[in-house]
């Protein structure tokens, strides 16, 4: 028994040696990345370059091939398999969403909300296409805000609508304010839009439809790490279900999460790295012109994701550290466990934890009480589930994910204001954020 | 100064906060890291009594108010307005929710108040709090225990017994919100964000069945709260009001509805369903006029003039009312392209409602048999159109109209009816917007209430109102606020309140 805690406790430091180490190594030495014409003989088994597929006879915008496609894929079919991961995940659950967002004085502002949620059709994105027809709701949330005093009670309904290229309402949205003890319905908010004091965007939550945009595969490219913590925030307390509040240590915290097992011996995540560009008839005008994803090889999970604006500048990196919150559903079970939003023209950063995430089953009667406008005005919280994981200190925020200039420069454009530049090198000094004094303040402003 | 140089001084200083920012950043780097986390409050009060006490929900607010008119005039109307603070006002908020069982809770919520207006101005003017201690300090315990109720849940049913709020509606502005009444005392600065701490909480029993998409509430109101009106001596008294003696009346002490008398108590129902789309509500109350109509029950004569004795009473009123709203995604509008909206609507019916008629009180005067009252139905009703423009930017156009059925220029104020008129329209125009400079710390938001009248009055003076909120932190909020008031005659409705023209803070601190 001894020994076994021994090697446990040696094997633990090897892996955490491995991870601080990884990716100063996976700089030091040859490319982590890959162009699609580089691709090797087994990517190449993987990958089906074709562009023109079979289109499904009774909902054409879909691929003919069914869902969840098989090997060769197209860039499309990844594309799709990325899908069945938005921020949101596509299964009914539980979970206490902790988010927060800093500026680049240290301004800090943090909020934590109970989130239900209800899938009216089958889990995943299969449930989603097929389940239902365009113009039903196909996923409702209930979020029950409890941090700040602020916000306490507020509650929010969202009524997720399956949409396709003719119906486009995403959802209906009601408002709970107990300060003026109100549901009010609310208008939708801009698909492209930041939220207010937020990098996120109202599409980052709700997820793109796969069929908005043109698929096409960059490369190929090993993820190290996504999410950074700083130096100065050396442990986490977690609420992991069933075993309580567990405190972990942050350097030992991997992309994939404790239990993927295609984790190659350096610890890094092979990646698919695929661009999809907005097609302008079925989304016009919008504030994103493409995006790059980099997909694990093995689930298609979106480790990181990249916004470029209408000029092809980069706008908006988003970095996740994922788990398998549902085992039951194996490979189709990874959840957003921790993710980074970096708005660079603002150059503000945002969080959300999903800390207590649990699969459950709504009994009818929850169902019927539970997702209802009225339901909001009773002020009950019904199924409470906690979080520790709140930054205690702006120094303690999480630090701005890597930029990786070097990867396909061909069409990822990054154009950084010299003060931005400043904070970045000060933060990779330091191990943490550095925040602006004097006029450098007001530069990024 | 020329209203136009003093609306430039008011932008001047609303638009402060946006020069901080350049100007001291070294101080605003500093000052925004240490108060990222400041709540000692949080941490010193909140946090060691809820971890005493864990079925203990403890939370509480600290919040500041102050307004400053812009001018002041010896005389305005029939009243003085010799004081330059309108509102110095510290409100302390304490709200407690202790879990008994399953379900059951005993909420509270308490409130300690104290307006500086009465002591830190030398006011001749300000008299009220001689009279009535709470316009200056909430010092008994109606007003400093706010709500006190047990609730009990259940999947599919609510019961709340107690002193409580109940809040229908959710329109700007009061069109079904009719169980409380309401402390007045901002008279036309009142606005719908403050109506939850100016509602007057009522002991009632509260019970709402839930089933499915519908629910139906059924209350029983065994108290009554009449509205408190803004009083002679108080910073907001309307000036367009003569004294009792210039119009040759004498008003009695008020007659009000018992809670000891079974048949003064009072019922409301509320039917809700929500269907995709659209959700729509009805309501029915039959509840007694928060406010009092003079009644003539007899005259004096004072040796050179006949008096009307006027004895203020309530009328129980039967209250019809409708509630609906609808949202969609308006696709290709002009400029904006898909542009998200919500279309909401309420309206009132209000049956036999008491009107003060002025020629039936001169009758009474000559000697006739009349109470000096009429009955007549209103309506008042609103339609909101709410859209989502890019930036962030909020759009709200909201008409609200008040009616009164055979209305007569000889009639006074009643509830739900034309201000003064028979008909009377407000479009109302709210356009917020945060900055995005300002990493959305900084946002802004003007109101324009143009009320328009007829067919006696035509135009009574607009209200607009721009307000601008910094967010410091999490914990701690401010905004600087300008009302103006302006046109309109002066008896007519924000026409009267002319010269009370204001800037204002709130510094808001939650815990």
């Amino acid at each position: 028994m001894n020994s076994d805690q021994r090697t446990r406790g040696m094997g633990h430091r090897s892996v955490l040696l491995t991870m601080l180490l990884a990716p100063a190594l996976a700089g030091a030495g040859e490319p982590t990345w890959h162009t699609v014409e580089q691709l090797t003989a087994e990517e190449q088994a993987l990958f089906d370059p074709a562009e023109n597929t079979p289109r499904d006879p009774a909902i054409p915008y879909l691929p003919a091939e069914a869902y969840p496609f098989s090997a060769p894929y197209t860039a499309e079919e990844m594309g799709y398999r990325a899908a069945e991961f938005p921020h949101i995940s596509r299964w009914t659950h539980s979970l206490v969403d902790v988010f927060g967002v800093i500026t680049s004085t240290g301004y800090i502002n943090q909020g934590m909300g109970v989130s239900y949620v209800e899938q009216t059709t089958g889990p995943g994105l299969d449930g989603y296409m097929r389940g239902l027809a365009a113009g039903n709701i196909h996923s409702k949330w209930l979020i029950y805000s409890n941090f700040p005093p602020e916000t306490e009670a507020e509650q929010q309904l969202w009524l997720v609508y399956r949409t396709d290229p003719k119906f486009t309402t995403k959802m209906d949205f009601f408002v709970y304010s107990p300060a003026m003890r109100r549901v009010r319905r609310q208008p939708q908010p801009r698909r492209d839009q930041r939220f207010p004091d937020n990098a996120q965007t109202f599409d980052d939550v709700i997820g793109r439809d796969p069929w908005e945009m043109d698929w096409k595969l960059l490369g190929v490219d090993v993820l190290h790490q996504t999410v950074r913590y700083p130096g100065t925030r050396p442990t986490i307390t977690l609420n992991n279900g069933n075993q309580g509040f567990v405190e972990e240590n942050t350097a030992t915290i991997r992309p994939m999460g404790p239990d993927y097992a295609h984790y190659r011996a350096d610890a890094g995540v092979d990646c698919w790295v695929v661009m999809g560009t907005i097609k302008p008839d079925l989304v016009p005008d919008y504030n994103e012109k493409f995006l790059i994803f980099w997909l694990d090889k093995a689930h298609f999970y979106p480790l990181r994701s990249e916004k470029y604006d209408r000029n092809g500048n980069l706008m908006m990196v988003e970095v996740r550290n994922a788990r398998n919150e549902n085992p039951a559903r194996e490979g189709f079970g990874y959840s957003a466990h921790n993710t980074v939003y970096w708005d660079i023209p603002h150059d503000i950063m945002s969080y959300s934890f999903h800390d207590g995430h649990e699969p459950v089953t709504w009994t009818e009667e929850q169902k019927g009480m539970l997702f209802t406008p009225e339901f909001m005005r009773r002020q009950w919280l019904v199924k409470p589930v906690k979080s520790l994981s709140l930054v205690e200190n702006p120094d303690h925020y999480f630090l701005r994910p890597h930029l990786d200039r070097e990867k396909f420069p061909e069409v990822r454009k990054i154009a950084l204001a010299p003060e931005l530049e400043a904070r970045i090198a000060a933060q990779e000094s330091a191990g943490h954020l550095v925040f602006d004094e004097g006029s450098a303040a007001a530069g990024g402003q | 100064m020329s209203r136009h140089v003093r609306l430039l001084c008011a932008l001047g200083v609303l638009c402060l906060p946006l020069a901080i920012p350049s100007a001291h950043a070294d101080l605003m780097s500093t000052v925004d890291r240490s108060m990222a986390t400041f709540n000692p409050a949080g941490k010193y009060v909140r946090k060691p009594i809820e971890r005493a006490v864990p079925r203990l929900n403890f939370r509480g607010a600290f919040r500041q108010w102050g307004d400053v008119l812009i001018d002041t005039d010896d005389r305005v109307g029939f009243r003085e307005q010799d004081f330059r603070f309108a509102q110095l006002q510290n409100l302390l908020e304490l709200e407690m929710s202790y879990q008994i069982g399953p379900g059951l809770e005993l909420n509270a919520v308490t409130h300690a108040l104290y307006d500086g207006v009465y002591d830190w101005q030398n006011s001749a003017a300000l008299f009220a709090d001689r009279d009535d201690r709470t316009v200056e300090l909430y010092d008994n315990a109606e007003r400093l225990m706010r709500e006190l109720y047990v609730s009990y849940r259940r999947p599919g049913f609510d019961f709340l017994l107690g002193k409580q709020q109940v809040i229908w509606g959710k329109m700007d502005g009061q069109f079904i919100d009719i169980i409380n009444g309401m402390d007045r005392r901002e008279a036309v600065q009142l606005e719908t964000e403050d109506f939850e701490l100016r509602r007057l909480p009522t002991w009632m029993a509260n019970s709402t069945f839930h089933f499915g998409r519908n629910s139906l509430q059924l209350l029983y109101i065994f108290d009554f709260e009449e509205d408190r009106q803004a009083k002679p001596g108080t910073p907001w008294y309307s000036p367009a009001i003569p004294p009792p003696n210039a119009l040759g009346q004498i008003i009695l002490p008020r007659v009000g509805p018992q809670s000891s008398d079974f048949d003064d108590h009072e019922i409301g129902m509320r039917f809700d369903r929500s269907a995709g789309a659209l959700t729509y509500g009805l309501i029915y109350a039959w509840l007694w006029d928060k406010n009092p109509v003079g009644h003539v029950v007899g005259t004096t004569d004072d040796g050179a003039t006949t008096l009307v004795d006027l004895q203020p009473r309530h009328q129980r009123l039967h209250h019809f009312g409708v509630t609906a709203d609808y949202a969609t995604t308006l696709t290709d509008a002009p400029l904006v392209g898909a542009l998200p909206s919500v279309f909401r609507m309420e309206a009132l019916w209000t049956k036999g409602v008491r009107f003060q008629d002025y020629t039936k009180v001169e009758a009474a005067r000559a000697g006739a048999a009349t109470d000096g009252t009429a009955q007549h139905d209103t309506l008042r009703m609103a339609l909101a159109a709410e859209f989502g423009l890019p930036h962030n930017t909020t759009l709200i156009f909201q008409p609200s109209l008040y009616y009164t059925f055979g209305w007569n220029p000889n009639l006074g104020y009643g509830f739900g009816g034309g201000i003064g008129d028979e008909w009377t329209l407000i479009p109302v125009i709210f356009v917020s917007r945060p900055f995005a400079f300002s990493r959305d710390r900084l946002s802004m938001n003007f109101t324009a209430f143009p009320v328009v009248s007829g067919p006696d009055k035509e135009w009574q003076g607009i209200k607009t109102k721009l307000r601008v909120r910094y967010k410091f932190s999490q914990f701690i909020s401010t905004q600087l606020v300008y009302n103006g008031y302006d046109a309109g005659r002066p008896n007519e409705f924000y026409g009267q309140y002319d010269e009370w023209d204001n800037i204002g803070w709130e510094l808001n601190y939650e815990f």
